[in-house]
């Protein structure tokens, strides 16, 4: 009899220290997530007053880069982009379908972080890292092709995240994911016609870019709080 | 009464058991030249903070609690930490392309600013692995200015 009670009590030890150790994650992240989404909001709302500035530096150092750019792109292709800064598309690119698979992904996240659906960019997830391993990279040589294993790299590992994550985390990588899908395209071409816009309030404001198939704003950063917010930057094709 | 005793019993066994599974031990004494603050120049005090809070899960080397031995503890450990290292190595750091650094740094300062890591289970055991207010903010500002620089 007390044989038993002392095993029991040994076996109870061991499964509440398993317990404690590995339930407590799920719980604690809800309610953070939950804490966060008020914090975002009134961050929000305060850089609604800057708005102007922010874009003003914005499009200044835009067009420093975009100098730079043109000097040394043909040189030397790693010295693309900054924070915010995407490499620069033509405005109108090769055309290329082969890139067209991964861009319609692409915008299925996008259109689903329009309308806040985290489910759905979920599966736009999936279809992008689809996407990707469908990609025939035969035709791409040299610098080219390192330079595409570095974005399909760093685009998918953003997908697979997309795919198991809280929409506001999603939103954090589709902004990396649009800077990758955006290079992809100055790389390689589309033969779509794309919009590239431009949100001052993502990225704790300091401002990202999207890509669209229509000219039409419709915010992915911001969803259904600010759906209109932001501007377009070019044409593309 | 007599089945509660077999029950325990079993389990008891099984408990005994599963002890004798390997696990694989997260450790190495080498500081590889992939290293961040190798690569980067990481300030000492944002390198103690990293290694700390972060390098346990997130490095070639965890410095194990006494009961990592203990089975089913040890395979908890060794998934968090293979799911860690997956996610980010501070010791491999060079390793990345300089798109997936850039893109791992913005992860650790917004990852530190939503308080999802270091995770609470974590420093629920690891009370000095929690970051203060001022550890965050020195962390994020650092790898803001990190990434400017780029």
């Amino acid at each position: 009899m007390k044989k038993l009670k002392v095993t029991t009590g040994i076996l109870a030890i061991a499964f509440v220290m398993l317990t404690t150790m590995s339930c407590k994650d799920n719980k604690k992240e809800q309610t953070i997530v939950e804490e966060q989404q008020t914090e975002v909001s009134t961050n929000v709302e305060e850089t609604t007053h800057d708005n102007s500035d922010v874009h003003h530096d914005e499009e200044a150092t835009h067009d420093n880069s975009d100098g730079h750019h043109d000097e040394e792109a043909t040189q030397d292709q790693d010295s693309a982009d900054d924070t915010t800064h995407a490499r620069d598309i033509k405005m109108s690119t090769q055309k290329n379908a082969a890139t067209t698979p991964i861009i319609d992904a692409y915008f299925q996240i996008k259109n689903a972080l329009v309308t806040d659906s985290k489910e759905n960019a979920a599966k736009g997830g999936t279809a992008l890292l689809a996407a990707f391993s469908k990609f025939d990279m035969k035709t791409l040589t040299g610098e080219t092709h390192k330079e595409y294993m570095e974005i399909a790299e760093s685009a998918k590992e953003h997908a697979e995240h997309i795919v198991k994550s809280p929409i506001d985390h999603q939103r954090e990588h589709f902004e990396v994911l649009s800077t990758d899908i955006n290079d992809l395209i100055a790389l390689i071409g589309t033969e779509k016609t794309l919009y590239q816009d431009f949100c001052p309030m993502a990225s704790n404001g300091k401002g990202a870019i999207w890509l669209s198939e229509t000219s039409e704003i419709k915010n992915p950063y911001m969803g259904s709080k600010m759906p209109t917010c932001g501007n377009m930057q070019k044409q593309i094709n | 009464m007599k089945v509660a005793k077999k029950v325990a019993i079993i389990l008891l066994i099984a408990f005994v058991g599963i002890q004798f599974i390997p696990t694989k031990r997260n450790q190495s004494d080498v500081v590889p030249a992939t290293d961040i603050h190798v690569i980067y120049n990481v300030p000492k005090q944002i390198e103690t903070i990293f290694k700390t809070s972060c390098y346990d899960c997130h490095s070639n080397n965890t410095s194990y609690p006494w009961y990592n031995k203990i089975q089913p503890v040890a395979w908890l450990l060794e998934n968090h930490i293979n799911e860690g290292k997956a996610e980010l190595n501070f010791n491999e750091f060079g390793d990345y392309s300089g798109r997936r650094q850039k893109s791992k740094l913005k992860s650790i300062a917004s990852q530190i600013r939503d308080n999802e890591m270091p995770l609470s289970s974590y420093t629920i055991i690891h009370q000095d692995a929690k970051l203060s207010e001022k550890e965050k903010e020195l962390i994020i500002q650092w790898v803001e200015k990190t990434i400017e620089n780029l």
